[in-house]
């Protein structure tokens, strides 16, 4: 077990690799009444065709891998293990994203038997016609739900309007009719594809002794056999530059506009891992915060000028495949704020962001990164995620203390980029 | 085990509790101040948090207070209002780093401290008043936030379903106001209304992190002027009345919406200041509190019928309200799985394993705010606002200690009073739903 220490904000990370490819680490909070653990697959939304190499290529519907999430927890005995979960005191749940899903529990008591727990149900899949089809209902009203959503609609108008090909553009959930489609056989395609122990993390954080729960975990997996699993391939088709839609508008029963925009990054930008991710992650929301963040003038003076409320926010998302800028909030006078943005935004990017900018805003996202170290679940989460991306989460105050203006405003002048512009509208209905 | 605890300090008329802990990496500054929910005051003090955070004496600006947060490495400010039972409560919060973990030499406690104290007792004022623009535009925000409840159909749901099941008592208004009184708000007198909020409204401050009680202390003397410490402070008067239910109220309301959402609204009769209140607590967990409960179970994994279905107490006004999101045209299939729950709960349909899985549950979720610096915080005020002085071990003790007949004897009192759903257009709108 490797022990990795960081001094500054003195917290200290345990980490192995086991035989079965299985990633863990452990992060021990001391004082910390709760033990928060989360097992993901690097299995999201968008890994809609795939296959293992030496075996046949697969596509499969849309919303398959949030269905599969939904049925993970059906066990062989009949029951729920929400069940078992609440028998032994944790509160369990699970979420999909575009890019990986993860299971998880939170507890205060019985840590080893609710971590058993979580390990043995995610590595033993139980589906049948009936509990597919049951499913259905269920999910079906998750999707009546996010569609009544204006904030989601607003959000998820956005991803369509950026995205010609990438399936990122693919509700997570899916369709009632695409799921309508799916079948128990193609649950265990997906699972058998993407639930290998080589391609999942399990991060466990809080009041726990580190030693005791590495053995844990090391006997319940070399207690189990897996085969070894060859390369998973996953097949996207090639996104142009270019934005799919510059302007999409929908209308719902809602009090107020709704408005968002922003950039989809070049392929020439995409594809990055490890640091040089990280510091472009870093660099952009940097800069994206000296034009529109809450400190700037220009968020002062369009909240002055009653066209945003103090909702207005942003934030960019990066993956290999694909990456974005969000931009927006509540409006009364979307074309009035479209127009401000696009006349200001311009000559701010040519003016560039200036020295004491840069710096109040990198103490902000040093006290921000350290302050999200107060919270179990957001250290699980964003750790998986990133070291999905051969991130580091512990670089993020390095990088920030590294990174230097010049970076910021030339990261900025290739982010900013008109013909990779979407808006997306959520209007009143009349 | 034993639990940390707010040590409380008189400072004058204002009450201080300090929670001193190690394992946070900010301190967390929090202010609440209760008024009377009530209609002549309840939009000013829905508008108050938000024009004191415009502009203080030492940063007039809204952009030189905000730069200034940003340079105490990010500091995050924050103020809302919202309702404990029949009070009206507005809370500021400052949360910042603690130097100790930064290259940072400064002591960023005291300089958050004092710019929270300037929020609250500096704000920046002209001609006698608030500075109109600021008054204006936030108004105009307010304005938009009223509106736009609508926007969130569970929310839009939840409180129309309170408006229709307490019409006529204060509970019914929304916390953020009313249309109607924004007209006659201006900044003269809602700085007056400031004042007198100020100087006579019960006023509690809080402090959780790595800091001690004196320190505190000797801070917030420094920085707080001494009128306002030894203001003379009246205790909320509460004139809450629960009324039996007589006959259950079906409201219909019609929106462009997908989906239906079903609000029932039930009177408890047991607030957190009785003695039933654990066994309150233990009837909502067993009836909808998790995904183990009789709801959830019986309307999504049983029937299909939904994505959530759950319920939830108010714990100072003696409200359970269940929801949940279904497909219109089986509304009533929904209200007939819900009414056997609770007719279930009545009849003692307690398994032993219920009983278990939702003391373990329950006591998992209080033991868990101990790592959440805001958690903490209300849950001591709670039970303060409620004058039981619940410790959280007290609160564990005595959940562990409710038995399977306390559980009915609650759902004996507990009243369904009304029946909220709100759909689509479509259908006859002259037909009885």
């Amino acid at each position: 077990m490797q022990k990795i220490e960081h001094k500054q904000v003195q917290e200290t990370l345990f980490h192995e690799k086991l035989p079965n490819g299985l990633e863990v680490y452990i992060l021990p909070k001391e004082g910390f009444a709760k033990t928060y653990a989360t097992f993901t697959t690097k299995y999201g939304s968008i890994d809609n065709t795939f296959q293992v190499r030496g075996k046949e290529k697969v596509s499969v519907p849309d919303g398959i891998a949030h269905f599969l999430e939904h049925k993970m927890f059906e066990q062989e005995s009949g029951e729920d293990v929400f069940q078992q979960f609440s028998r032994q005191g944790a509160s369990a749940n699970a979420f999909t994203s575009f890019t990986k899903t993860a299971y998880l529990f939170s507890c205060t008591e019985n840590i080893a038997q609710n971590l058993t727990t979580l390990i043995d149900f995610v590595q033993s899949p139980y589906f049948t016609d009936e509990n597919v089809e049951k499913e259905k209902g269920i999910i079906g009203q998750e999707i009546r739900m996010y569609e009544d959503n204006p904030d989601w609609r607003v959000y998820f108008g956005l991803i369509e309007a950026m995205y010609q090909n990438h399936p990122v553009k693919i509700d997570i959930a899916g369709t009632v009719e695409s799921i309508s489609k799916i079948s128990k056989e193609m649950l265990y395609t997906c699972y058998h594809t993407f639930y290998h122990p080589s391609n999942m993390l399990l991060f466990v954080v809080g009041s726990i002794d580190p030693n005791q729960i590495m053995e844990l975990i090391k006997s319940n997996q070399a207690a189990k056999s897996f085969e070894p699993q060859a390369e998973i391939l996953r097949y996207f088709k090639e996104e142009p530059d270019e934005v799919a839609e510059k302007r999409k508008e929908i209308k719902l029963s809602v009090g107020i506009s709704k408005c968002m925009f922003g950039f989809k990054e070049s392929q020439q930008a995409l594809g990055k891992t490890g640091i040089e991710m990280l510091k472009q992650d870093l660099a952009t929301k940097i800069a994206l915060e000296a034009l529109l963040g809450s400190g700037s003038e220009l968020y002062q003076a369009l909240y002055d000028e009653g066209l945003i409320d103090e909702q207005f926010g942003f934030d960019y998302s990066l993956e290999q495949g694909y990456g974005h800028s969000l931009i927006g909030g509540d409006t009364p006078h979307p074309d009035k704020l479209l127009a401000r943005i696009q006349s200001e935004l311009p000559k701010l990017v040519q003016k560039g962001i200036v020295i004491e900018d840069f710096e109040r805003i990198r103490k902000k996202r040093v006290g921000s990164a350290l302050r999200s170290l107060n919270f179990p679940e957001w250290i699980a989460n964003q750790f998986t995620g990133y070291r999905f991306n051969d991130i580091d989460l512990f670089q993020v105050i390095p990088i920030l203390e590294q990174l230097t203006l010049e970076d910021v405003n030339s990261r900025m002048r290739e982010h900013i980029h008109w013909d990779r512009f979407a808006i997306s509208l959520v209007q009143p209905i009349n | 085990m034993t639990y940390s605890q707010f040590e409380t300090i008189s400072l004058g008329n204002l009450r201080v509790h300090v929670y001193s802990s190690p394992k946070f990496k900010t301190t967390t500054l929090s202010i609440l101040i209760q008024q009377r929910l009530a209609p002549d005051v309840l939009t000013k003090t829905a508008l108050l948090p938000n024009v004191m955070q415009r502009g203080t004496a030492s940063y007039p600006s809204t952009l030189s207070l905000k730069r200034k947060l940003a340079d105490l490495y990010g500091a995050i400010l924050f103020g809302d209002v919202y309702k404990r039972g029949e009070r009206h409560i507005i809370q500021f919060g400052l949360e910042i780093a603690n130097e100790q973990y930064l290259q940072e030499k400064e002591s960023l406690l005291q300089a958050g401290l004092s710019f929270l104290c300037n929020v609250l007792t500096e704000p920046q004022i002209e001609n006698n008043g608030f500075v109109e623009s600021y008054v204006n535009q936030e108004k105009t925000i307010l304005k938009q936030k009223i509106e736009s409840l609508r926007d969130d159909k569970i929310r839009y749901a939840a409180q129309r379903s309170m408006e229709e099941m307490c019409k006529n008592e204060p509970y019914a208004l929304f916390n953020h106001g009313r249309l109607e009184d924004l007209p006659n708000i201006g900044a003269q007198n809602l700085y007056t209304y400031y004042q007198e909020v100020l100087n006579t409204c019960p006023i509690d401050i809080y402090c959780v992190g790595n800091v001690s009680s004196e320190e505190i202390l000797q801070l917030l003397e420094k920085r707080l002027p001494t009128d306002f410490i030894s203001a003379s402070r009246n205790p909320i008067q509460i004139t809450s009345t629960t009324p039996s239910v007589k006959d259950v109220k079906v409201v219909v309301d019609r929106m462009d919406v997908k989906q239906g959402k079903l609000n029932m609204g039930c009177r408890t009769h047991i607030t957190a200041s009785d003695p039933e209140y654990p066994a309150l607590i233990m009837y909502n967990g067993i009836l909808g509190g998790f995904p183990h409960s009789k709801l959830f179970t019986n309307v999504r994994e049983k029937a299909s019928l939904a994505y959530y279905a759950s319920s939830s107490i108010e714990s100072h006004k003696g409200l359970l309200t269940i929801q949940s999101g279904i497909e219109i045209g089986n509304y009533e299939k929904a209200v007939a799985i819900i009414k056997e729950q609770l007719e279930a709960m009545k009849q003692g349909q307690l398994s032993e394993n219920e009983i278990n899985q939702t003391k373990a549950t329950i006591s998992n979720q209080f033991r868990e705010q101990q790592d959440r610096p805001y958690d903490l915080i209300n849950f001591h005020f709670h039970s303060l606002l409620s004058g039981t002085h619940r410790s959280l071990s007290d609160m564990l003790e005595q959940i562990k200690g409710v038995r399977k007949e306390d559980i009915q004897k609650v759902a004996e009192k507990v009243q369904l009073d009304t029946i909220y759903f709100l759909r689509d257009q479509g259908g006859d709108p002259h037909a009885k739903d």
